[in-house]
């Protein structure tokens, strides 16, 4: 049993599409805004297996995929927090 | 990549997808947010199989958080004026988003990609985090600053007008 490049990117676009899914389809906004981290975590799942799956010139791994997933992971975080922040300000309980 | 790496890739995929899948349809945010939760266990999982170790730690942190924001009790309702055609049509498009995504993979040449295995790589990542590409580190510590200082900014404006 083994895993290549190609079902890691089905994985990615599989993450990307529910993504999608959860921001167009919940009414309330403050769940469409589940939808940021894990289209996030989709770009960043095609990121990293692109890096492990690329070699370097020196012949080992890429480490650049694996460095942007870690900002997105990041900047997924902050994205939601201003969300909710602002849906904070402007909803009802 | 060897059966045990392939088992917990495809594990952790189906944690994933199924989590994100929850969220779209689980009625109340405390289910929403453990679903969220298990995203951020997936997402984890597939890091630490494609030997990515510090990338799925620092991913783990981070949608386990989004998973506790969205849970909480800062928590609070904003309804979309957007009517149902146009959510079905989101919908629609994207299942057609992801029928292009599949595509691409697999008509793009992929199947012959060698797998590169290693360790942790936490030194590696930080070398290239806070020396190669200090920038961009430092462009979303500068975005995460924002992000924070307009949730708090946004939040003592309500507190106010309360």
């Amino acid at each position: 049993m083994t895993a290549g490049l190609v079902a890691v990117l089905f994985v990615a676009a599989g993450l990307v599409a529910v993504g999608a899914f959860v921001a167009a389809w919940r009414r309330d906004l403050t769940v469409a805004l589940a939808g940021i981290p894990l289209m996030f975590a989709g770009a960043g799942t095609a990121f990293a297996g692109v890096s492990r799956f690329a070699a370097a010139p020196a012949g080992g791994a890429q480490l650049l995929g694996q460095e942007v997933a870690v900002l997105l992971s990041v900047a997924a975080l902050a994205a939601v927090a201003l969300g909710v922040g602002l849906a904070g300000r402007e909803g009802r309980r | 990549m060897d059966s045990l790496h392939a088992i917990g890739f495809y594990v952790s995929a189906a944690i994933s997808v199924a989590g994100g899948l929850s969220v779209a349809f689980l009625p109340d945010r405390v289910r929403r947010g453990m679903a969220l939760g298990a995203v951020a266990i997936g997402v984890a999982g597939i890091y630490l199989s494609l030997s990515a170790g510090f990338a799925a730690l620092v991913a783990l942190a981070c949608y386990a958080g989004c998973a506790l924001l969205l849970a909480g009790p800062a928590y609070r309702i904003v309804e979309s004026v957007t009517g149902s055609p146009w959510r079905q049509l989101g919908a629609i498009a994207a299942a057609a988003l992801f029928v292009a995504l599949a595509y691409a993979a697999y008509f793009g040449d992929f199947h012959r990609a060698t797998y590169f295995g290693g360790e942790f790589g936490s030194a590696a990542i930080g070398r290239r985090l806070f020396a190669h590409d200090a920038l961009a580190t430092e462009a979303v510590a500068a975005l995460v600053l924002v992000a924070l200082v307009g949730a708090a900014a946004a939040w003592r404006a309500r507190d106010r007008n309360r």
